[in-house]
């Protein structure tokens, strides 16, 4: 799966759970789930918990302690996959 | 330091769906579990439990300025049988107080015992303007957000600043601030 590809299913993933819809729009590696689509941080852990099933992955609390940006998801997703 | 957070009820239950699988294990410590399954409001108790341990990162991440998400390793303790909690985060214990009813939970995180005695705190509808909602209601005091980007209430004759923190959610929206001064600029 190729960068493009894998932003677009993460996309996917954190819409319901994003405020702001424009800036979802305008999602790229900087977007900050919080300061960026005004996200509850109870839902993080739900993002985390589909991206477990999407990808069939585990993902362990010290990489999750990092999932608040885009850019750390993309990379704790590629290096499980 | 202090921090605070603020959960509308209503809004979390269309949100948040807790039941799911994982969910309690990724956040909640094995006491923590135990404490929610068992309550007579298990969803009434996931939340107080997540608002103590939210304003204590965000006390956290006032001292140090380091963003993460790590909820299970800020663990809600009982240390009497009082009611009353403290949450641990490494070396640190915050003391907590929480207001609890129908419509919202909201916890206040201090270091100091005699910090949270001193807190003061209002309650305000969840709306964009509400730094001018709060100067409307406290004339001669403004929130602002001091040169770091964290808010502040500033006395406007003496020019003396508290410390604050500002939680929104849903409807609601809570200004703490300390009674004490703010020492450093």
């Amino acid at each position: 799966m190729d960068k493009a590809e894998l932003l677009n299913k993460l996309k996917d993933i954190i819409s319901p759970y994003a405020q702001d819809k424009e800036a979802l729009e305008h999602i790229s590696e900087d977007t900050d789930f919080i300061g960026d689509l005004k996200m509850n941080s109870a839902n993080l852990v739900d993002v985390v918990l589909d991206i477990e099933e999407e990808f069939k992955i585990e993902i362990d609390n010290e990489s999750m302690e990092k999932m608040l940006t885009v850019k750390a998801a993309l990379e704790v997703i590629s290096a499980k996959i | 330091m202090l921090g605070n957070d603020i959960v509308d009820l209503e809004q979390a239950h269309r949100d948040s769906k807790w039941e799911r699988k994982g969910y309690l294990e990724k956040i909640f410590t094995l006491t923590e579990q135990e404490l929610i399954l068992n309550a007579e409001k298990p969803s009434a108790m996931l939340w107080l439990l997540w608002s103590m341990k939210e304003a204590a990162y965000k006390a956290e991440n006032r001292l140090t300025n380091e963003r993460f998400y790590a909820p299970k390793r800020f663990s809600c303790i009982q240390p009497a049988m009082d009611g009353t909690f403290n949450v641990k985060y490494r070396d640190r214990l915050f003391h907590i107080s929480s207001a609890i009813n129908e419509q919202y939970i909201h916890s206040i995180a201090t270091l100091d015992l005699s910090e949270l005695q001193r807190v003061h705190i209002n309650y305000q509808q969840n709306q964009p303007d509400y730094a001018q909602e709060f100067s409307y209601l406290y004339p001669g005091y403004s929130l602002k957000k001091d040169k770091a980007g964290l808010p502040a209430i500033i006395n406007h004759q003496t020019g003396m600043k508290h410390a604050a923190s500002v939680s929104h959610h849903g409807q609601y929206l809570a200004i703490i601030y300390s009674g004490s001064l703010l020492l450093k600029d």
